[in-house]
């Protein structure tokens, strides 16, 4: 009987995928991945504080609490929670996923070893408080929309991203509209830190193996910045319906050519009640 | 980003490709061995009857031409990441796929309105037909609606699903590249699965025969040799 086999190659095969990862990442590819995007340490203050020297102005037992649970911690009223929430303009901090209680302390461990260091290995992109050049905006569209690849050969922005009504048909909507994201961050140095390592699932996973250089990042934020300052409305949905008017083009001219392909099918020989069906 | 996962996405994206994945080769070689006959891709004398012609003549090259973007995708991601970063090309093969999606979608319902009116074609579709039809139904409406509504699909395919999908034949899942992914694409790929795993229990069993010179052959019609 083979039905028993097949029973046990599915279990077997279900047990092997569905087992957990048990090797467990370290502190600094942890960091890198989930806290970097809005933390630097001894790069300055981004979307979140600097945590350089943190241990200074809290205890462990806080700072683990906190790390672990942040919308908790505000929740209760605490009042220096609530004072890092204003500075940062409202953005709650995320519960991060995977962080339990010795990752915390790891994490600690290692913001303290960095925090020592003169250069830290997370100081985030030094950019210049300079006005944006159009050059610089010029480039920045050209990676977004892809027609400068990407160095290490990421997607562009437009495949998931739309920034105002750049490109005939917009830019892609399975990611959130970039129009407003400068403003949102909270500025260059936030926005460029969050590209130098992003945090959300997708583009986590995605820019992982294929990061954006860093002379493209600044590049980048130049065109979101001019657009977040320039663009008056968020992008119309007309992409939407000239691509919909498309696809039905497209499907006229393929029945059209089915219809044109096979006009000599039904032969005058043939009784129509084989052909009426 | 394993970790941002939930028990649903692993039931999606690591237990069910599993189960189809197994269910698809036991299935397989179970029908091989035991009634190779019926893995066929039988004449149904299609291009003769007028309806079922205009059901399953854009059905199939709707299918096929989306398949073959997909597997392109999934095969050759660099190759077109590359052919997307132009916007103008990036527009061409959305609007090409989006095309073949509606073209599949015209005869599968051409094909259904077909079996629900006669009374002779409903008495002749068994319940596995029925099942079938259902499961390709959500296929291709989920991949329409993907299409215009979670635009662009062809990079997020190339950047995101074939990592996910090389990672499953490696056989350690990485569900960062999908847990974010929209519900319609979820339930797209959940799907598609399942539509594996079904494939050689039905009559879908015929897509691997591979019955490409049907595409350009001369229709074939069956004649009685007697007057009855």
């Amino acid at each position: 009987m083979r039905r028993p086999f097949g029973l046990k190659l599915v279990i077997a095969v279900v047990v092997l995928l569905s087992a957990p990862h048990l090797a467990g990442q370290n502190a600094s590819t942890f960091f890198r991945t989930n806290c970097y995007s809005c933390h630097t340490i001894g790069g300055g203050r981004v979307t979140g504080p600097d945590l350089k020297g943190v241990l200074d102005r809290k205890d462990r037992a806080w700072l683990t609490n906190f790390i672990r649970n942040p919308k908790a911690v505000i929740d209760s009223g605490d009042s220096y929670a609530l004072e890092l929430m204003k500075e940062a303009r409202n953005v709650i901090m995320p519960t991060v996923p995977g962080l339990d209680a010795a990752m915390a302390i790891a994490l600690l461990d290692l913001i303290e070893e960095e925090g020592r260091l003169e250069e830290s290995n997370f100081m985030g992109l030094q950019l210049s408080d300079t006005p944006i050049s159009d050059e610089d905006v010029f480039r920045g569209q050209l990676i977004f929309t892809g027609r400068s690849r990407l160095l290490n050969r990421g997607p562009a922005c437009i495949s998931c991203h739309s920034v105002s009504n750049t490109g005939l048909l917009g830019g892609g909507r399975i990611g959130p509209d970039l129009t407003r994201v400068y403003e949102r961050l909270g500025g260059r140095k936030a926005l460029a830190t969050w590209l130098l390592s992003p945090s959300s699932a997708t583009m986590g996973s995605v820019f992982r193996d294929q990061p954006l250089a860093q002379n493209e990042i600044p590049l980048i934020a130049a065109f979101l910045e001019f657009h977040a300052k320039n663009s008056l409305e968020q992008p119309a949905a007309t992409g939407a319906t000239y691509f919909l008017l498309l696809g039905f083009c497209g499907v006229s001219f393929g029945l059209g050519a089915i219809a044109f392909t096979w006009r000599r099918r039904i032969s005058r020989s043939l009784k129509s009640s084989t052909i009426e069906r | 980003m394993s970790g941002t996962t939930d028990g649903l996405d692993l039931i999606i994206f690591v237990a069910l490709p599993a189960v189809a994945m197994v269910l698809a080769i036991v299935g397989f070689i179970h029908r091989y061995r035991n009634h190779d006959y019926s893995i066929v891709s039988p004449s149904s004398q299609f291009l003769e009857a007028r309806r079922h012609f205009w059901a399953l003549v854009p059905f199939h090259y709707g299918v096929l031409i989306a398949l073959i973007i997909h597997l392109l995708a999934f095969l050759f991601p660099g190759l077109l990441l590359s052919w997307n970063a132009n916007p103008f090309r990036l527009y061409l093969l959305e609007t090409i796929a989006l095309s073949a999606g509606l073209l599949t979608l015209t005869g599968l319902c051409t094909g259904l309105a077909r079996r629900l009116t006669s009374v002779t074609f409903r008495r002749l579709t068994r319940g596995g037909d029925w099942l079938l039809l259902l499961l390709i139904l959500i296929q291709v409406l989920t991949g329409v609606l993907v299409a215009i509504f979670h635009r662009w699909g062809s990079p997020w395919f190339a950047a995101a699903a074939t990592p996910y999908l090389r990672s499953l034949l490696f056989l350690s899942p990485d569900l960062g590249f999908v847990a974010a992914a929209p519900l319609l694409i979820k339930i797209h790929i959940a799907n598609a699965f399942i539509l594996l795993a079904y494939l050689p229990y039905s009559k879908l069993v015929h897509a691997i025969v591979v019955p490409l010179f049907y595409l350009w052959r001369a229709p074939i019609t069956y004649r009685w040799r007697t007057r009855r």
